[in-house]
């Protein structure tokens, strides 16, 4: 069943903040290997997907599979159970996420935020995580930080630290809320970077962006939503040069 | 004033930094058990101890003394005076330093938590690897001021019989019908204790910063 599994399906979600419907009827799947951005006005429930998908955000009704396994919740409809704990925690190591605010862990170093959930989570050796954390942080340029502490770091720095701390945990999919809406504009583009590097690797991705350049250049998928709804689900260039619906068009013209 | 005078005092002090010691180990990991079952909102448990720290906060500290050697007895907790000073002076410090912890974890970053979650981390995991190693550090000044507290509580205990520093610099005055140097003596050991706490938490937040830039997280 993983095998031909999307590496992400998600099914029926809906969610309500005290009897506001934040997303209606949510159904996706995302392939591996691909990059999907999901765009959408502020307040069109696309962070909350995002933070749906593993778990943060518990959906009222619904399922999410990551790989073909049940994250959240065991068993179907009626009879789905939450999952305890435990297997809420191994479920969401498959999946890691990019934070808004690079949510960094201020008393770890930059190869301390690496190393820390492989290792404590994961249970690898030390130095093997280390090594392999050495390695990450060369490939997003910043090997020579390993040893230092996070509020020694750019805007932009911090982000690909927490984009490296993703990597380290080999999950099947990243997640990444609005990486690059806390960073001053000329420290999006490093960040952007190392976003385009990995999708050109064949990572599977999910972002929740604004920019819309970096979408329609990096994405295989482009997610539109609106309203808790997800309106339109197209190429890049579908979307970005013949919108289907009129929201989406509207949403273009404005930005 | 003679030597045997100064032993006595000195005596005393010893009963002080005991004292304070092991209620200092008891109270601070206690005040940070009764603040995470508060913040957790555990069911009966959490407003129990809601009702403990507003007693023991609003309770003068003499009287919590005399309320656990004299009381307890009658609900079958006898203890000597020794003992009963070591579990007054931990229920208030207690006390007190669960409302630090509980805000240290109040105010704690969301986000922080979240990553850690997200990274498939224990809540267990998260509070002793990621949450207690900041909350310690940035909240060591109203740590260390309620143990200087604490210390500065220690003469109440007399009350009970057990002779520290203050008691038995007034046993010295008494005896010699000279107040005054006994008295002077307690009040260099008191400064020379409260000096090494404060000497004891700079280092530490000297240490601190030279890594973080600075003592807060």
């Amino acid at each position: 069943m993983a095998e031909n599994a999307p590496a992400i399906s998600v099914r029926g979600v809906c969610k309500d903040f005290g009897g506001f419907e934040v997303l209606r009827d949510i159904d996706l799947d995302i392939a591996t290997g691909t990059t999907t951005c999901i765009l959408g006005p502020s307040g069109s429930g696309k962070s909350t997907l995002l933070r749906c998908l593993n778990w943060l955000e518990e959906p009222s009704v619904g399922s999410i599979r990551i790989d073909g396994k049940p994250i959240g919740r065991t068993g179907e409809g009626k009879a789905a159970k939450p999952m305890d704990r435990r297997e809420l925690a191994a479920a969401r190591t498959r999946i890691a996420m990019v934070f808004q605010h690079f949510a960094l862990w201020p008393h770890l170093t930059v190869l301390g935020n690496v190393t820390e959930a492989p290792v404590h989570v994961l249970g690898r050796p030390r130095r093997e995580a280390e090594e392999e954390g050495r390695a990450i942080l060369a490939r997003v340029g910043l090997a020579e930080k390993a040893d230092m502490y996070p509020h020694t770091l750019s805007g932009g720095q911090k982000q690909r630290v927490a984009i490296s701390r993703a990597l380290a945990m080999t999950p099947r999919v990243i997640l990444f809320d609005e990486p690059t809406s806390a960073l001053d504009p000329e420290m999006v583009g490093e960040v952007l970077g190392v976003i385009r590097e990995l999708a050109r690797e064949g990572l599977t991705m999910v972002i929740v962006t604004h920019e819309m350049s970096f979408a329609r250049d990096v994405a295989d998928t482009i997610v539109f939503m609106e309203g808790g709804c997800i309106r339109e689900v197209a190429t890049p260039h579908d979307f970005f040069t013949a919108p289907r619906s009129d929201r989406a068009k509207g949403f273009l013209f404005r930005s | 004033m003679t030597w045997p005078a100064i032993r006595t005092i000195l005596d005393g002090a010893v009963v002080t930094a005991a004292l304070a010691a092991v209620s200092i180990l008891l109270s601070l990991p206690l005040g940070l058990l009764v603040a995470l079952l508060r913040w957790r909102r555990v069911p009966v448990v959490s407003g129990l101890l809601a009702t403990f720290v507003s007693v023991v906060r609003a309770t003068p500290f003499v009287t919590l003394v005399l309320f656990v050697y004299f009381i307890l007895p009658s609900a079958g907790l006898e203890l000597n005076p020794v003992p009963a000073a070591i579990l007054a002076l931990t229920l208030n410090t207690a006390a007190f330093s669960s409302e630090i912890w509980r805000s240290a974890l109040q105010t704690f970053p969301l986000d922080q938590r979240e990553a850690a979650m997200a990274f498939g981390m224990s809540e267990a995991g998260t509070f002793t690897r990621i949450v207690f190693p900041q909350i310690w550090r940035a909240n060591l000044g109203p740590l260390v001021s309620e143990v200087t507290i604490l210390l500065k509580c220690t003469p109440a205990v007399a009350v009970i019989g057990v002779v520290e520093i203050t008691r038995a610099a007034s046993r010295v005055g008494a005896e010699t019908y000279e107040p005054l140097p006994p008295f002077l003596v307690a009040t260099l050991i008191y400064t020379a204790l409260i000096a090494a706490i404060v000497r004891g938490q700079r280092v530490v937040e000297r240490r601190i910063a030279r890594r973080f830039g600075s003592v807060s997280p």
